[in-house]
Formats: structure tokens, C-alpha cells, sequence
């Protein structure tokens, strides 16, 4: 009797949670609010914003690519990529007024900011973009520099 | 503590926790790529090289649905012992990840616990979260494992004594 009670509520269970896996797949694909499985839910869908792996970020520091920093001016004293100009996405126009000229001859601009879940640096390339400027994002931000074992720098100076 | 095994205190347990985890299921449902973001955050399921976006985005699109079913379930009283079970196993889910995140130095201030909207959850009560979890536990261990007593069949003792 208490097996079959066990496996009763077992069963129960399954169905609460198929039923969830199935109305939450279910509205991800017809409500019109959903995203692509696969694909970077911080990436807007048809939107066109390319990241580059940390290696790839890498041969294009090494080349002379120009890389900016959107994370907060604090943090990024504390550590950032070897050469990074700061551009905080809390202080756009103040810093894009500053940085403008040396932007506007650029067109190997990489940005980063904190990765995972932090998405200043892709609003920051949709805030250059709009003022016509082009640039990628370094996937997964300053913790995957930090992983793969690459150069940092602190303090103000870049 | 026989007053936790009456009807009343149980439904009103059962109900409560119900209506909080359709609160915190809402937003989440309405914004799931913003949920996505605060899975991201944690880094617990990805996207990292090696799994990529699928395992924190099918956690992004599943889980508020399953606090949705579950909160409709406890409110009704339906298989609400099984929704229970599921409700403490998502908070456990919920306080590894706090810990998780608290011990990697993690900001939880903007943890997606009740709302996807940076602007609305300002980190004054993220010194709550873990305390509020551990809470929210008790209440569906509560209602998962002590439903209350049956009433017993009245004795028929005093009707024989009558002659």
C-alpha cells in the first residue's frame, strides 16, 4: 500500500512537471515574448551583434584592436584588459563625447563587461551602433579574459 | 503544536505560499529573456563553452511555469502534497544557487527571485533572500508532510449507557 502511494505521488509529480515543461515551451514558441533555445537570450532575435571568443579577442588585441571596458569606472580599476579604454555604459554620453574622435577612426573595436548575465557591453555596442560606430563583444565578458589566463591590468591608467 | 494539524492553518499555509510563487512566477513569464539574464548571472547552469545556451535557457522558459502550476495547485487543494514536494525542492534549487553565488562573491541583489525588472529591486532586502527562502521552505515541508488529522468518528460508548 505505501509503494503504491510512493508511486502515486511519483507519478503525480512527473505530470506537474511535464505540464510546466510543456506550457513553458508551449508559450516560448507562440507568444511572440520567447527566444531561441540555442541562441544568447541577451541578443535581441534577427538583431545582428557579433561575439568573439576570448582567444579571438586576444589575436585582436595583439593586432592593435582597440577594446572598451562598459563596466563602471570603479571596476574597472580594480582589473581590466591590458590597453582597455573605460566606457561605462552608466556614463555614455559623458565618456562617447571624450573617446568620439579616437572612435570614429576605428573599426576594430572590441567591448566586454562583467559576462554571464551582465549585458552592458551588448548595450553599449547598440548605443555605438546608433551613433555610428561598429563594434563586437567579447563573449562572456572579463571573466572568460580571466579564465583563459590573459594579461590584466589595474588601477586608472589603461 | 496540535494547532498546525487543524484544516484552517493548513489551507491558509497551502494558499499563501500558493499566491507567492504565482507573484514570482509572473514576470518571468512575461519576460523570459530577462529571466534568462538573471539565470546567466548565477552561472550555475551555464551558457558557459561546454554546454552552451541551452541548459540556462530551458531553465528560463521552464521554471516559472512549474512555480505557476505548482502556486495554482496549492491554492486549489489539488495533488497539493506533490506540489508541496516540488515548491521545497525549487527553493532548495534556489538557496544552493544563493549560496552558490554569496560564496563566489556574486551580487544577488538582482537575482530574479520575484522580479526580472533591475528598476523595481533595488538590493535593500537582498540580506532577506536566504532567510525568506529558508522560510518559504519550512511552509512547504509544512504542507507536504503534515496534513491535517481527520476527524475521528465519535464514540458510541454514550449511547449505550442510556438504558
Amino acid at each position: 500500500m505505501g509503494a503504491r502511494a510512493d508511486g502515486l505521488r511519483l507519478w503525480r509529480m512527473a505530470t506537474i512537471v511535464s505540464l510546466a515543461a510543456l506550457l513553458g515551451l508551449a508559450w516560448n514558441a507562440w507568444s511572440g515574448r520567447g527566444m531561441t533555445l540555442r541562441a544568447n537570450a541577451l541578443i535581441k532575435p534577427g538583431e545582428k551583434l557579433k561575439e568573439i571568443p576570448a582567444a579571438e579577442a586576444k589575436r585582436l588585441l595583439d593586432q592593435g584592436a582597440l577594446f572598451l571596458d562598459a563596466r563602471p569606472q570603479s571596476i574597472y580599476e580594480m582589473g581590466h584588459i591590458p590597453g582597455a579604454l573605460p566606457l561605462p555604459l552608466e556614463d555614455f554620453s559623458t565618456a562617447f563625447t571624450r573617446l568620439e574622435p579616437t572612435l570614429r577612426q576605428r573599426f576594430d573595436i572590441v567591448v566586454y563587461c562583467a559576462g554571464y548575465g551582465c549585458d552592458a557591453s551588448h548595450e553599449l555596442v547598440r548605443a555605438l551602433r546608433d551613433k555610428g560606430v561598429a563594434a563586437v563583444i567579447l563573449a562572456e565578458g572579463w571573466p572568460a579574459w580571466q579564465d583563459a589566463g590573459y594579461a590584466t591590468a589595474t588601477g586608472a591608467k589603461p | 503544536m496540535r494547532w498546525l494539524r487543524h484544516p484552517a492553518v493548513y489551507w491558509a499555509v497551502s494558499i499563501a505560499l500558493g499566491a507567492l510563487f504565482i507573484y514570482a512566477s509572473h514576470e518571468k513569464i512575461e519576460a523570459p529573456r530577462a529571466f534568462a539574464k538573471a539565470v546567466y548571472h548565477f552561472r550555475l547552469a551555464g551558457p558557459s563553452a561546454a554546454v552552451g545556451f541551452l541548459p540556462p535557457n530551458l531553465l528560463a522558459v521552464i521554471l516559472p511555469w512549474l512555480e505557476a502550476v505548482c502556486g495554482v495547485l496549492l491554492i486549489l487543494g489539488v495533488w497539493r502534497r506533490e506540489a508541496a514536494v516540488l515548491t521545497g525542492l525549487m527553493l532548495v534549487m534556489f538557496l544552493v544557487a544563493l549560496g552558490w553565488a554569496v560564496a563566489h562573491g556574486i551580487d544577488i541583489a538582482h537575482c530574479g527571485c520575484f522580479t526580472v525588472s533591475a528598476g523595481d529591486d533595488d538590493g535593500r532586502w537582498a540580506w532577506l533572500k536566504i532567510p525568506g527562502d529558508l522560510a518559504l521552505l519550512a511552509a512547504a515541508v509544512y504542507v507536504a508532510a503534515w496534513p491535517p488529522l481527520r476527524r475521528e468518528p465519535q464514540p458510541l460508548a454514550s449511547t449505550a449507557t442510556v438504558h
